[in-house]
């Protein structure tokens, strides 16, 4: 025994930390196999269960409501402190999934499509978190519709990206384990004439093609402006999916943004995403919008935004945090 | 006898909420004082002007003196930053209709806090 060295309890074990440390940081720290990937409070594969205490409110950001009930918080924005009680979690369980298809649009880029248990309910734009044989977890968003059938998801391959080459690389019938949904990223029904704007750097498309698609399946009605920014054309991936999607949908448009390289029809040549959706809309009090992605391109412009008259809650994001390891 | 307080005359927390926005929108964007809240992270961003609010419009609030200087003391604000803050608040309740009687109590306890602010 430490005699009274502060600790925290997780699975009958006590593991010693050290201060300013976090849940996560202190638990691997000894060793202990825990499911974590961003570290930053956004992917939630950290999730565990406080047994004793309130959980911070910090650590349960992005957490649906029952769980922040529960108790359940993320390991990674939990501060260490002694006598912590913790458990796992089963909250979500995991489902077993099957590669059904892979397609490589560009070396950087990939689709592929998920066959699932159909008891599997999502909404469009929720991401999931995927796990391999070997334990490693990544989270991905959902860019299909329900009645699609297959899970549609974008992997952007990273040079290191231990899941994504693996996943870009996978065979047909590959199992894996995929658990959710999560995020608040989604289109909900009502108020059909209320003007969408969706807005989304690289693979954070795939979260905003599985709103649009909710939003099309639920018959909305206002104008909805698809903004996709990339640093070259190249990088506009699904691009004449999206625009052959447009002329079908007058009122659908579909905007690419590149930094590198000259505007052409339908795509401007900015330096920031955000300052062509503002250039084109200076005013969006009411105006409901998804912005997805890079991470700091969503938070410039959710506060651009707001200040331009919308209201925060109206904005729903799905920042894209790279795995730290 | 009890009196009616000036935080229920102005109608309490949804008066906040009405009121945080219209504040937060017009002191980001204000040239003068914008640089003060160069954070990207609205959420905290908001919550702080409204517990500014709530402490204006004498709600309950856990603003205290010496948290007060503390937070505010590696800012190095001057009188016209204060004052900046102050306009934005009048132009806020303006806006929303309240009376300027009104207005002027919830100025008065912002300016009660001016020194320990300005760190003076």
């Amino acid at each position: 025994m430490t005699g009274d060295a502060p600790t925290l309890r997780y699975r009958g074990a006590r593991y010693a930390f050290a201060p300013g440390e976090s849940v996560l940081e202190c638990l691997l720290r000894h060793g202990v196999d825990i499911e974590h990937s961003c570290r930053q409070g956004v992917c939630q594969s950290c999730l565990l269960r406080v047994r004793e205490g309130t959980p911070p409110k910090e650590a349960q950001v992005g957490l649906k409501q029952a769980w922040r009930a529960q108790g359940y918080a993320l390991g990674c924005k939990l501060a260490a402190h002694s006598d912590l009680a913790l458990d796992i979690v089963d909250a979500a369980p995991w489902h077993e999934a099957v590669v059904e298809r892979v397609e490589r649009l560009s070396p950087q880029l990939g689709r592929v499509w998920l066959r699932v248990p159909e008891t599997f309910a999502y909404e469009p734009g929720q991401f999931v978190q995927l796990s391999r044989d070997d334990g490693l977890v990544r989270p991905y968003s959902i860019a299909s519709e329900p009645s699609q059938g297959r899970l549609e998801l974008h992997v952007a391959v990273a040079p290191h990206g231990r899941m994504s080459q693996w996943l870009v690389n996978a065979r047909v019938g590959t199992a894996l384990n995929v658990r959710g949904p999560f995020g608040e990223c989604f289109y909900l029904p009502g108020q059909p004439e209320q003007k969408l704007i969706l807005a989304a750097t690289g693979a954070g498309l795939a979260p905003l093609l599985g709103v649009l698609r909710s939003a099309l399946h639920n018959g909305h009605r206002g104008a909805i402006y698809l903004y996709h920014g990339s640093r070259h054309a190249a990088g506009l991936y699904l691009w004449r999916e999206l625009r052959a999607l447009a002329s079908e949908v007058p009122h659908l448009s579909v905007i690419g943004c590149v930094r590198e390289g000259e505007a052409q029809t339908h795509v401007r040549a900015v330096e920031r995403l955000e300052d062509a959706v503002l250039h084109d809309h200076p005013a969006l009090r009411g105006v409901r919008l998804f912005l997805c992605g890079n991470p700091e391109f969503v938070q410039r412009l959710r506060k651009r935004a707001y200040l331009a008259g919308a209201s925060l809650d109206q904005i729903h994001s799905d920042p894209f945090v790279t795995a730290s390891r | 006898m009890s009196e009616v307080s000036l935080y229920e005359q102005l109608g309490g927390e949804p008066a906040v909420d009405a009121a945080v926005d219209v504040f937060c929108r017009k002191v980001l964007a204000d040239e003068r004082i914008a640089q003060f809240f160069d954070t990207v992270d609205m959420d905290a961003q908001r919550a702080k002007q409204k517990a500014f609010l709530t402490f204006a419009f004498g709600g309950p609030n856990h603003y205290a003196g010496r948290d007060m200087r503390k937070a505010h003391a590696q800012m190095k604000l001057t009188e016209d930053h204060f004052n900046a803050v102050m306009e934005n608040l009048g132009a806020t309740l303006k806006e929303l209709g309240v009376p300027d009687e009104l207005i002027g109590k919830a100025a008065g306890i912002a300016l009660s806090v001016k020194s320990e602010v300005l760190n003076k």
